[in-house]
């Protein structure tokens, strides 16, 4: 295979690991069935375009987007999904309504045309005697390093346990003090506050419209699937075989035909084995 | 005339969505099962008849095609459901993902396979069924078809196929306890709304004249479903409400009103957070307080019929565990179990915490399989089958908390419990399946201190704890089973509660003459019926007699008292 197949390759798997966090957190974790997840994203990659139409300046992007995100994150958490916990069908439910709405109120602010956002990091780099967008490059160690300093916050930190105790047993976890309302509700707002993040990397390198949180639903639940729902393994395992197999496809037969083979394997999964691949003990 | 003539034009394309929403208020009111992709159906339906109608002119053959294409939808889903739910229980959601992932399969498929479908441009060229006008004549097509169906599932309602479809969706282990394969019935639903959603797509294609893939993908499912959600899933009205409100509604509102998908989107998580049955349930609430005995059907619960016989040979046989180990993960709950229970008697099964206790009940019913080891019964091994398959070896279960129908009333309980092995596919469709009964039930119920006789009318969510045990111990009797299992039936009862229900067990295992098998912790309890006890400890049998041996038993008297492993 050639260099930037494979490169290309490890940038899709590393942005779908980036995009799917967020859900593994609040599907994984909380058990939410969080169908608004792309819209989080989407939101995330209009952050700035707000920015630029507020006339602010450019460094203001990243926090406009992790306040925006975080406060609509918040006020869902308060008035819905406090009421959905446990009841994986109504989740599903409701946060399709909950998505809907999202991308009505983008669309009615927005409009529903294309809009580009110019990349923060120009120019390209040589990778292995193939030039590559720097911006791609700067992702995807981030997305590396975040996810080591991520993981190894799961292993030290007092509330990553708290937060593991209280999906185990969560009257257990009250009985010995451990507030799960906020913990709930941190969780929600964390795993939301992630895939806006993920849209405002992503938004450079993609068409930015209300619909375009739809694909990343999918693939996302998608990954988790297949990757298993028992942590930042999973999701690793799972990224890399959905984003993975639509390269690899897309390239060989078509976009549509890449498109299918996700789908297809996913179903297989969601058949056979629906806890994936390394499901959590 | 013209404005008479497009109203009908509009009502008519909303009722087409009706009809195929019903199909999903059907599949997810009553069979519990969301399905997030019916457009799928809808729009091969509404392609293939395209296709036809293109090749083919007579009249005859379109609705020979008509019904190929139905039928061969049905089957289709209900192999695509089968197979999902054999595997797992509990894959609800999981089984929704996928047929949304398959309707977006089809939507790519109908954009791309141009020379099939006219890709993206959409499928045009023929002409409405028997020419009818959609302006005109096919208007009252749609609504015939409209009427038949609404009219197919009010009579539904009222046979006893609809109390098994509330039950696999209320219980589905019970269910599966009592014998029906879960797994078969979830797929029948749905393949009987993927029908009615093909119907849907059938008449859509003479209505439109022009089919794209916009007809099979995402958006018309969600649709379906916020119609089905908002006008109300419990009854059938509800979907047809839904579907002409909103129709309506949008189309005066979407030029004039700028926020109308966001109130739409508003109404319907509001729906689901606070009002799950939707418009109809508000009017038939709103319609009961103002004439209540107009909408109640009045139950027949003192006609009794004597059931048929149930479906099993009946035959008593010997029960044995072979050497039965089960592991999960390190935790080795079975150690090697062997033992071989008698043919008919009372025998308890008692033991500390942890001993295995349930576990052993559980291998029996194929809740949980063994790990090694073999387990036989009427000569023939019964381990490593689906709880589904207990029933036909006549086993019958009781759990320790009582599993029963919680949102149906206890006769409605006992009728489900009195279809269980016996009834066969005509008497699903008679009423006079629901007023069954047997002498095994009638011990029960007409015995004057069994307090269920005055509660039958009481939705079993209401009933008392030491109402439900009763209610769960006349369920499973009244399968007739020759091996029942009992798991703790006393738990949560009174003293006066108990010596009743220890009663009615001695009674229906003189009458059955089959095994009783019972997990019991009151000592009082086991020495009053049992014939043999059978003690275990850490997953190994410790002790196997009469019980009196039992306690002059030292092992068994050192594992009560805290003497050392």
């Amino acid at each position: 295979m050639s260099t930037i197949l494979l490169i290309n390759i490890a940038w899709q798997v590393s942005t779908l690991a980036l995009v799917t966090l967020g859900l593994a957190i609040v599907f994984g974790k909380l058990k939410i069935m969080n169908m608004a997840h792309g819209e989080f994203v989407m939101i995330g990659a209009y952050a700035p375009i707000i920015t630029s139409s507020l006339g602010l300046a450019t460094w203001l992007q990243l926090p406009i987007c992790i306040i925006t995100v975080s406060l609509v994150a918040l006020i869902l958490e308060r008035t819905i999904i406090r009421h959905l916990y446990g009841r994986m069908f109504d989740s599903l439910l409701a946060t399709w309504g909950v998505s809907i709405l999202l991308r009505e109120i983008v669309e009615l602010v927005f409009g529903r045309s294309y809009q580009s956002v110019p990349q923060p990091v120009t120019g390209t780099i040589d990778i292995f005697g193939t030039d590559y967008p720097a911006y791609r490059v700067v992702i995807f160690l981030f997305v590396i390093f975040g996810f080591i300093v991520l993981a190894w916050w799961n292993k030290r930190s007092k509330v990553a346990t708290q937060l593991k105790a209280m999906v185990e047993n969560p009257e257990l976890a009250q009985a010995i003090g451990i507030n799960t309302g906020r913990l709930s509700a941190g969780a929600f707002v964390f795993g939301c506050a992630t895939a806006g993040l993920a849209g405002l990397l992503l938004a450079p390198t993609v068409q930015v419209e209300p619909m375009m949180g739809l694909d990343y639903l999918l693939k996302s639940f998608f990954a988790l699937v297949v990757g298993g729902l028992g942590g930042l393994d999973g999701l690793a395992v799972g990224s890399s075989i959905i984003a993975g197999t639509q390269s690899i496809v897309s390239v060989a037969y078509s976009q549509t035909a890449g498109y299918l083979a996700v789908l297809v394997l996913s179903i297989f999964f969601l058949w056979l084995k629906p806890d994936g691949i390394r499901a959590s003990s | 005339m013209l404005l008479g003539d497009f109203v009908a034009y509009q009502l008519g394309l909303y009722l087409i969505y009706g009809i195929t929403a019903q199909g999903v208020g059907f599949l997810w009111g009553k069979a519990g099962v969301l399905p997030l992709g019916q457009a799928l159906f809808f729009g091969v339906s509404a392609y293939s008849t395209g296709i036809i109608f293109q090749n083919v002119d007579s009249l005859s053959l379109h609705l020979v095609f008509a019904i190929l294409t139905l039928a061969i939808l049905g089957v289709v889903a209900y192999v695509i459901a089968a197979v999902v739910f054999k595997r797992r229980t509990n894959s609800g959601p999981y089984f929704s993902l996928i047929t949304l992932a398959l309707a977006m399969i089809v939507e790519q498929l109908a954009g791309t396979t141009t020379h099939i479908t006219g890709g993206f441009n959409g499928l045009y060229g023929f002409d409405s069924i028997a020419g009818l006008d959609p302006f005109g004549s096919l208007y009252y097509l749609i609504v015939v078809c409209s009427v038949s169906v609404t009219l197919l599932l009010m009579i539904l309602n009222t046979l006893p196929i609809n109390l098994i479809a509330k039950a696999v969706s209320e219980n589905e282990p019970r269910m599966q306890l009592l014998g029906f394969p879960t797994y078969a019935l979830k797929a029948q639903a749905f393949a009987f709304s993927a029908i009615i959603a093909g119907l849907g797509g059938w008449l859509f294609a003479s209505h439109q004249g022009i089919v794209t893939p916009t007809s099979t993908g995402f958006a018309l499912s969600a649709e379906l479903v916020i119609i089905t959600a908002v006008g109300g899933r419990f009854h059938v009205f509800g979907p047809l409400i839904g579907a002409v409100v909103f129709g309506f509604l949008a189309s005066e509102m979407r030029d004039n009103f700028v926020y109308w998908e966001l109130l739409l989107a508003v109404v319907f998580i509001v729906v689901v957070l606070k009002a799950k049955g939707g418009l109809a349930e508000l009017i038939v609430v709103f319609l009961d307080k103002i004439f209540p005995k107009l909408l109640s059907i009045s139950s027949n619960e003192f006609v009794r019929t004597a059931a048929p016989p149930s479906n099993r040979v009946l035959k008593a046989g010997n029960l044995i565990f072979c050497d039965v180990h089960l592991q999960i993960g390190v935790v080795k709950i079975l150690d090697g179990v062997s033992f071989v229970l008698p043919e008919s008697g009372i025998v308890s099964v008692i033991g500390p915490n942890g001993a295995g206790k349930t576990t052993i009940l559980n291998t029996i019913t194929g809740n949980l399989f063994p790990t090694t080891g073999s387990i036989n019964f009427e000569g023939k091994r019964i381990d490593k089958r689906p709880p589904y398959a207990a029933l036909k070896s006549s086993i019958g279960r009781k759990q320790q908390v009582p599993s029963v129908f919680f949102s149906l009333s206890a006769s409605d309980n006992l009728a489900v419990a009195m279809m269980a092995g016996r009834a066969r596919v005509p008497d699903y469709f008679k009423r006079s399946t629901l007023t069954w009964y047997n002498s095994a039930l009638t011990n029960i119920i007409d015995h004057p201190n069994v307090p269920l006789k005055t509660a039958l009318n009481k939705t079993a969510q209401t009933l008392s704890q030491g109402h439900r045990q009763f209610l769960e111990f006349a369920m499973t009797a009244a399968t007739e089973p020759k091996l029942l299992l009992l798991d703790e039936p006393c738990a949560g009862l009174s003293s006066e509660e108990t010596s009743l229900m220890t009663e009615l067990v001695r009674e229906f295992q003189s009458q059955s003459d089959g095994l009783v098998v019972m997990v019991e912790h009151d000592m009082s309890i086991v020495e009053a019926i049992s014939d043999k006890v059978l003690v275990l400890h850490q997953g190994r049998v410790l002790s196997f007699g009469s019980f009196l041996e039992i306690k002059n038993n030292t092992e068994v008297q050192a594992v009560y008292a805290g003497g050392t492993k």
